[in-house]
């Protein structure tokens, strides 16, 4: 598997980059044409994983503060622009919740809100909205990733929509799915590797077969 | 940890990129990476086999109100004294003298020329043009650029003819001049070294590169604000 390929990008590919590569020498109105090509998809994927809004804006607003002034890191022979931002926004949205969490480490229904007062988190999840594993599929759709996905385990499929979507932690899923923890790591590593191995057979292997 | 272990690198790096490795032990990963080329590898591989599964993520409008709050952030402070220069600098693009002093700087580009296509024997030769410093800025700052413009339009470099220093509270912005209108910025470039750009169109209704100096973060108002310190005409 090679290392992103920057013929195969996309349109908006190019524009972040191009985007980005300004931004690291301080200019404001690429910086605002990043925000506005990006910022839509990174606080869906924040609000994934944080759905307290005034949180996840919040952190969306650290983000960008961040890559202004981490601009220059982004290289573009590793990953792609909208790759490098979202994981970005991932990590920062996962730390908030785990600075929210009390010390046991076990995902509450009920969370303290910014004002003091306790919430129902379940409340908030908008319950229109396709959960972890309808992404899953719906990711699959149009990439080999899908087909490699839907070799795994239901069980396997969870526990990567949960910690990849939702930010679980091993023992958070384990509580989630009333697995032991030792099962739950196992399956998520197995996952890992099938799927590592299956989209490699995938991008050496014919189209033919698809 | 021993992370030259290949497999345990493969592994953190397939948590990480999940999102399952925390705490500690992310952070210990993310000090290691700019030194562990194998990890940085590993990492970089995950995100491009699980980067699609963010793609069916629905997009979510945040509200006007973060985009004033990361501005605010990082630009209020130094944002405010623009007006009183935006008002001075009329349009100067429509100002005849400044294109009467691009012919004075011919001398300065035939001997650019020379020295930039004795450099590059280049088999598609990229179009060259020199941006000599305008005489009418001279008291502000001498700057010269050349510029090398791809045949086929997309790509650009400047580069600085000598060291342009530029005070950090300053930048400069290049912008391609039409014949008729408003010139089109083409981005923030260095003063110290040579800028990429990469565009759909640089040539198309250009008549001319110029550089101004903008403050920091660019030209607030979409057009130079400052003064023009170098412009060169392009001659197809």
């Amino acid at each position: 598997m090679s290392v992103a390929s920057v013929e195969n990008w996309s349109e908006r590919s190019h524009l972040l980059a191009e985007a980005l590569a300004s931004v690291a020498l301080g200019d404001r109105a690429a910086f605002a044409t990043l925000y506005q090509a990006s910022s839509a998809h990174l606080f869906g994927v924040i609000l994934r994983i944080n759905s307290d809004r005034s949180q996840a804006e919040d952190i969306l607003q650290d983000i960008f503060v961040s890559i202004w002034r981490a601009a220059p890191d982004f290289d573009a022979t590793r990953s792609q622009p909208l790759t490098w931002l979202t994981s970005i926004a991932r990590h920062r949205a996962i730390d908030s919740l785990r600075r929210r969490k009390t010390e046991p480490a076990m995902v509450s229904r009920h969370a303290v809100d910014a004002d003091g007062e306790e919430q129902d988190r379940l409340a908030d999840l908008p319950s229109h909205e396709p959960g972890p594993m309808a992404l899953l599929q719906q990711a699959g759709e149009a990439k080999a990733l899908g087909q490699c996905m839907q070799q795994l385990s239901s069980e396997q499929q969870q526990c990567l929509g949960l910690a990849f979507y939702q930010g679980l932690t091993h023992a958070e899923v384990a509580t989630h799915l009333f697995q032991p923890l030792g099962t739950v790591k196992s399956w998520m590593r197995r996952a890992l590797l099938s799927l590592k191995d299956c989209l490699g057979r995938a991008a050496v292997g014919p189209d033919s077969q698809v | 940890m021993d992370y030259s272990r290949r497999d345990l690198a493969d592994r953190l790096a397939a948590e990480y990129v999940l999102g399952t490795l925390q705490g500690p032990a992310r952070r210990r990963l993310e000090q290691l990476l700019p030194a562990h080329a194998g990890l940085r590898d590993a990492v970089a591989q995950w995100r491009l086999r699980l980067g699609p599964l963010s793609a069916s993520v629905p997009e979510v409008v945040p509200p006007a109100a973060v985009w004033q709050r990361i501005e605010a952030r990082l630009f209020e402070p130094s944002s405010k004294p623009a007006t009183a220069a935006t008002a001075a600098a009329v349009s100067w693009w429509q100002r005849l003298a400044l294109w009467r002093g691009v012919s004075a700087l011919a001398t300065t580009a035939a001997v650019a020329l020379f020295m930039v296509a004795s450099q590059q024997p280049a088999p598609q030769a990229p179009i060259i043009v020199v941006l000599g410093a305008n005489p009418e800025a001279a008291a502000v700052m001498n700057a010269s650029f050349v510029a090398s413009v791809s045949a086929d339009g997309r790509a650009l470099v400047l580069k600085p003819l000598g060291d342009v220093a530029v005070d950090p509270s300053r930048a400069l912005e290049l912008w391609a001049v039409p014949p008729q209108g408003a010139p089109r910025s083409l981005g923030l470039v260095k003063g110290g070294a040579s800028t990429t750009l990469l565009r759909a169109e640089l040539l198309r209704n250009t008549a001319a590169f110029a550089v101004s100096m903008e403050p920091a973060g660019g030209s607030p108002s979409g057009a130079p604000t400052g003064p023009i310190l170098s412009v060169g005409k392009l001659q197809l």
